[in-house]
């Protein structure tokens, strides 16, 4: 865990890997993600996440489609988490660019046991837009309770 | 294709914890205006991002366009640049009312970041679309 409010740190300590302009950074297997955000979870900064994940998805070449898809992927899994956060905590984004598929972890610490809804209009969006989408719970370092919201997408046309 | 919302109104605003702008002061910077261009036409016209923070207030302006009893109403969406889900389900639950009142509901819009969600949600059927306020035909 960082302690800045936002942590952007694309490859990082590997110059060896990281190329001109970085239009194309590739995660390494086990090692840290391309990008990693960090903030307070709010929907103020929602904004400013996912213009983040549309930014990595242009540089890495997606259809314009799958951009626009990405992002909106992107706004969905954060406002749903941000909905459920614990008064005061962060919203966590990490996201790794594999070429061809951006992989998006988005987690937050909840209050208590909580449910995410599944049910929900914004959920069947969010079902749409991705590639795939897997919801984790379990616990942050402290015992808290997390929950995570994992998606991938494809730069091609998916839909 | 995904089932669309009912005739349930747009998804709760989720509390930022910090106190609401005033009218004209829309957290986000969601600007929104009405106009009258002819007798029987009302344009809600929309620039912006439309987000779980600015929906609601999307959604209030709606209120106001179905409320003033037009025959025809358009919702002018050229200046949004984002429109998530909870923007979706306010647009959605206008249509429906407006379908059930027999009124006609267009929509103008031409960018990818409106006509993209409209399409991979299905809800583009809702909606007359079209590139421009002169596609809105006569009474």
């Amino acid at each position: 865990m960082h302690s800045e409010p936002m942590h952007s740190e694309p490859m990082k300590g590997r110059p060896s890997v990281a190329q001109e302009d970085s239009p194309s950074v590739t995660a390494d297997q086990g090692t840290a993600p391309t990008v990693e955000i960090r903030t307070a979870a709010r929907p103020a900064l929602i904004p400013t996440v996912r213009a983040v994940a549309s930014d990595l998805a242009a540089r890495a070449d997606f259809d314009l489609d799958a951009i626009s898809d990405l992002r909106m992927a992107v706004d969905e899994a954060c406002a749903t988490l941000v909905g459920l956060a614990a008064p005061g905590s962060s919203l966590r984004c990490t996201f790794d660019v594999h070429g061809e598929r951006i992989d998006v972890s988005a987690q937050v610490v909840t209050g208590g046991a909580t449910e995410l809804p599944t049910d929900s209009f914004g959920w069947r969006v969010l079902q749409t837009l991705a590639d795939q989408v897997a919801i984790e719970t379990g616990e942050e370092d402290g015992g808290r309770r997390a929950l995570t919201i994992r998606l991938h997408k494809l730069a091609g046309p998916g839909l | 294709m995904i089932p669309l919302p009912g005739s349930i109104s747009a998804q709760p605003s989720r509390d930022d914890g910090e106190p609401a702008g005033s009218p004209g002061c829309v957290p986000g910077g969601l600007e929104l205006s009405f106009s009258a261009p002819r007798s029987g036409l009302t344009v809600l016209s929309v620039a912006g991002e439309i987000d779980t923070l600015t929906a609601p207030h999307l959604g209030a302006a709606l209120d106001d366009l179905l409320d003033r009893g037009d025959r025809q109403i358009a919702i002018d969406l050229e200046g949004v640049t984002f429109l998530a889900s909870s923007g979706l389900g306010a647009l959605i639950h206008t249509a429906r009312q407006a379908a059930r009142d027999d009124r006609r509901l267009f929509v103008v819009a031409t960018s990818r970041a409106v006509l993209r969600p409209l399409e991979v949600t299905g809800s583009a059927q809702l909606f007359t679309v079209v590139p421009d306020r002169s596609g809105i035909p006569g009474p």
